[in-house]
């Protein structure tokens, strides 16, 4: 037995033993974090932000964005926009390349919009072109009245030029002519070999600064450097590695052990002891999200504004995010553009006061509708599972507790049953977050458009308007202050209480040069280098 | 013999047809579907999507489409990750967990026995209170404790193994295959123990005492035998077990095995994929238990006969 015993034991320390000589990963690689696995690959269906990194690196649009979110040139080297705004011309860098050699024109543009389109592939991204910008003939295609490309206003005159004919104007068109909303279409590839030419190493064939080289489910996606980008000699990183990695306290070990470069997220409970100790390393910074707490104007007493007005001054912001959240969320008092600084959102007294004076405003206000200490308001509040998003809801409950004396419940739900929740209508308060379509404010003000979104029952024929009144607007500063009037309206009826820009957050290594945050998120990695 | 296997079969495809049914049903009772999250999908698309998965058709048509699916054995294709097929998945993950889950059994058998017959040899010495401590601990710590410790120990002060991922090779797999081993060796050794104690107390082990056989053969040759018994009773099921319900380790170490997937399925109602592991974890623990009663047979003459 002892022998047994022995040689066990043996073995073990023969396991440690050669288990010395750690594999030090090869520093040529950039290893960077994305979370949960990615949902696909394919770039005219990919929805996910963490797998959009993947397919900002394979894929190049006709513009692309730096590190700090700025539009630059991508495929198309310049583009012109006529006088009213709706017609956008184009024109790509002589002599571009696929990854396999051949030549990529500007009607490989025109595919990949057209599949992206196409009811047959079954994408949600088609919305893009027919509600964020209104592409001519999107709508219809995606609709399956045609499938006629020539419907379509998104051309390829000659190769090198590309065509985009809007049914109304939009300074914001740039930011959806990049690698995640227009990747090209190799057709040749994709007639041989479907869906794999985005998915299978072997068969792959793409136009960005780089080329996927290994995928392996649940685990990581590697890419190399594409020889045959256009601007490959700028491209200083060699490798770039995805790692899947689902638990962020492991990510956040592996970040610590050098296995990862850039982490996908910072574990909550961590920020703090990092910010002391590795402060250069943490970066956050707002994203396009932004957190609201929506109200349901079907039932009373929330259709009293005065009740929902009380609720949202009674909410305080800061000290839910310093004290309670700790997730590095910015407090926030209007809805859309906190990250925009082009926009100027309209001026909100309660942003100014102090927490008192909103704390005794509020009362004044459930007092008036009717409720007290001896007539407490019930409510029930919808949120998901997620950690910090319990904590915000219970931390707002206790707010409203302690100054209205409203008895809130918490009701936490899986992501897809809070989904479903919304549109089944019940609850009071609805725990609500959005993910804009750029960095910009329209994209949230469109999104509440009555006409856009029924979900909030929300009837107000000025705000939708308004809106149409902005979207005829071709200069950018001069839009921006009519979606400021729109937004007015949207806030003065307090169908939700803002809360919070919800932050990105990633550990850097000191070895990563050239990040920075933005809000849109693209990181590219050929804006990157290690050192 | 060979009727015997043939009935086991039988009973456990109808198990199985029993699992499929009752999951493919109750799964929907669950609120929300594999495409109700962006709420910026308009009507006509998201039917559209839908159609394309026919999940627009009646349940007992989707369910009587996914059975036919099965007979030639296509498991339907992944609502969450669109780029695989649900059969493309288990293919890919199925041989880590498998490795991590083998491995692991092996750790598990070798030291739990090792330690339980050292401590049913010398019971309450230091060894055997040794051995129960080590039980103790391994049973009561739980994965998601002994894990990420672990992994602070052996991974970022000393640097032996890495953190997570597959980038380190088998150095990768050591860490998992241990904590996965450590509530098994807990059980197994206890288990040994205590049917040792019995095992040496019974008559045949006093005859061969009687006959005069050295102390070495009689444990060797006598009450080994009896003793892993019930211990192989508890493998069977248990490897089934280890393979499948690795889900807390793949997630703390970031290893790309199906349990994950599993999680990962049911959260984003993906009912292909469900359905598909499922399956797999129905079939493997059947089948897994049929072998643990046919090595049972082989070793007890007496199940054998007394069947």
């Amino acid at each position: 037995m002892r022998r047994l015993i022995g040689t066990a034991l043996s073995g073990l320390i023969l396991a440690a033993a050669l288990s010395f000589g750690n594999p030090v990963l090869a520093d040529d690689t950039l290893d960077r974090g994305i979370g949960s696995e990615w949902s696909s690959l394919d770039p005219h269906v990919n929805f996910d932000a963490a797998a959009g990194w993947i397919q900002m690196d394979a894929y190049e649009g006709l513009v692309t964005f730096d590190s700090t979110g700025k539009v630059i040139p991508g495929a198309a080297e310049s583009w012109d926009v006529s006088a009213d705004g709706k017609t956008w011309t184009f024109h790509l860098r002589d002599g571009l390349k696929w990854s396999n050699g051949d030549p990529l024109v500007a009607q490989d543009f025109v595919n990949g919009v057209m599949r992206t389109l196409n009811p047959d592939t079954a994408s949600e991204k088609g919305y893009y072109f027919y509600s964020v910008i209104q592409v001519k003939g999107a709508k219809a295609i995606a609709d399956g009245e045609t499938k006629d490309p020539a419907t379509l206003g998104f051309k390829a005159p000659d190769d090198r030029t590309v065509v985009v004919e809007l049914e109304s104007p939009n300074p914001h068109m740039l930011d959806i002519m990049g690698g995640f909303q227009v990747p090209p279409l190799h057709g040749p590839s994709f007639e041989a070999n479907g869906a794999a030419v985005f998915i299978d190493p072997t068969k792959v064939v793409s136009n960005g600064a780089y080329v996927i080289k290994e995928v392996v489910p649940q685990s990581h996606v590697l890419l190399e450097k594409n020889p045959n980008y256009w601007d490959a000699a700028n491209v200083k990183i060699p490798k770039v590695r995805y790692l899947v990695t689902e638990d962020v306290n492991t990510e956040l070990k592996r970040y610590q052990a050098g296995e990862i470069d850039i982490t996908y997220d910072i574990p909550v409970n961590q920020i703090e002891d990092l910010k002391a100790s590795v402060p250069d390393q943490v970066s956050i910074g707002p994203s396009t999200e932004v957190t609201y707490y929506s109200f349901n104007l079907k039932r009373p007493p929330l259709d009293n504004i005065d009740v929902r007005r009380a609720l949202s001054l009674a909410i305080d912001r800061e000290t839910l995010q310093a004290k309670i959240v700790k997730g590095g969320a910015i407090p926030s008092y209007s809805y859309a553009g906190g990250f925009d600084p082009d926009y100027h959102g309209p001026q909100i007294a309660e942003a100014t006061m102090t927490q008192a004076d909103r704390d005794a405003m509020a009362k004044e206000l459930l007092a008036k509708a009717g409720f007290g200490p001896d007539n407490p308001l019930k409510l029930k509040i919808v949120t998901t599972v997620a950690e910090d998003r319990v904590r915000l809801a219970q931390g707002v409950a206790l707010m409203w507790k302690k100054t209205l004396g409203v008895e809130a419940s918490v009701d936490s739900m899986e992501r897809k049953a809070w989904l479903d929740a919304f549109y089944a209508g019940d609850w009071d308060v609805f725990a609500d977050n959005l993910v804009g379509d750029f960095a910009g404010a329209e994209t949230f003000l469109a999104y509440m458009r009555p006409s856009a979104e029924p979900g909030y029952n929300w009837v107000k024929p000025e705000y939708d308007a308004a809106m149409d009144v902005a979207a005829q607007e071709v200069d950018p500063a001069a839009r921006n202050e009519k979606l400021a009037a729109a937004e007015k309206i949207l806030l003065d009826d307090t169908i939700f209480a803002p809360i919070a820009i919800e932050p990105t957050r990633h550990m850097v290594s000191p070895n990563v040069k050239g990040w920075a945050t933005s809000a849109a998120g693209y990181n590219n990695s050929q804006f990157l280098s290690l050192e | 013999m060979l009727r015997f296997i043939g009935k086991r079969l039988w009973d456990g495809g109808l198990t199985l047809a029993a699992l499929i049914t009752l999951t493919f049903f109750v799964m929907r009772l669950a609120p929300g579907g594999p495409f109700s999250k962006s709420r910026k999908i308009s009507p006509e698309v998201l039917a559209n999507i839908q159609k394309t998965y026919h999940l627009d058709e009646p349940v007992w048509m989707q369910f009587v489409r996914y059975v036919k699916g099965l007979l030639t054995f296509d498991l339907g294709p992944s609502t969450r990750f669109r780029d695989y097929d649900v059969g493309g998945i288990i293919a890919s993950g199925l041989p880590w967990s498998v490795t991590i889950g083998i491995w692991a059994i092996i750790v598990a058998s070798l030291v739990g026995i090792a330690l339980g017959v050292a401590g049913a040899m010398r019971r309450n010495s230091p060894t055997d209170y040794a051995a129960g401590i080590v039980g103790i601990v391994g049973v009561a710590v739980p994965i998601f404790v002994i894990g990420p410790l672990m992994q602070v120990i052996f991974a970022l002060r000393l640097g032996w193994v890495p953190v997570g991922g597959i980038e380190g090779g088998w150095r990768a797999l050591v860490l998992p295959i241990l904590v996965l081993a450590l509530p098994n060796i807990a059980y197994i050794s206890r288990l040994t123990r205590s049917s040792m104690i019995e095992t040496l107390r019974e008559n045949y082990v006093r005859t061969a005492r009687a006959k005069g056989i050295g102390e070495r053969r009689v444990v060797w040759g006598h009450v080994l035998k009896g003793t892993l018994l019930p211990v192989i009773a508890y493998l069977g099921p248990a490897t089934a077990a280890i393979i499948t319900g690795s889900i807390l380790i793949e997630t703390i170490f970031a290893l790309p095995g199906i349990g994950r997937h599993f999680v990962d399925a049911a959260l984003n109602r993906d009912y292909p994929l469900v359905m598909g592991i499922t399956l797999l974890y129905g079939a493997l623990l059947i089948l897994l238990n049929i072998v643990t009663d046919l090595i049972r047979a082989w070793i007890d003459p007496r199940l054998r006969n007394g069947r």
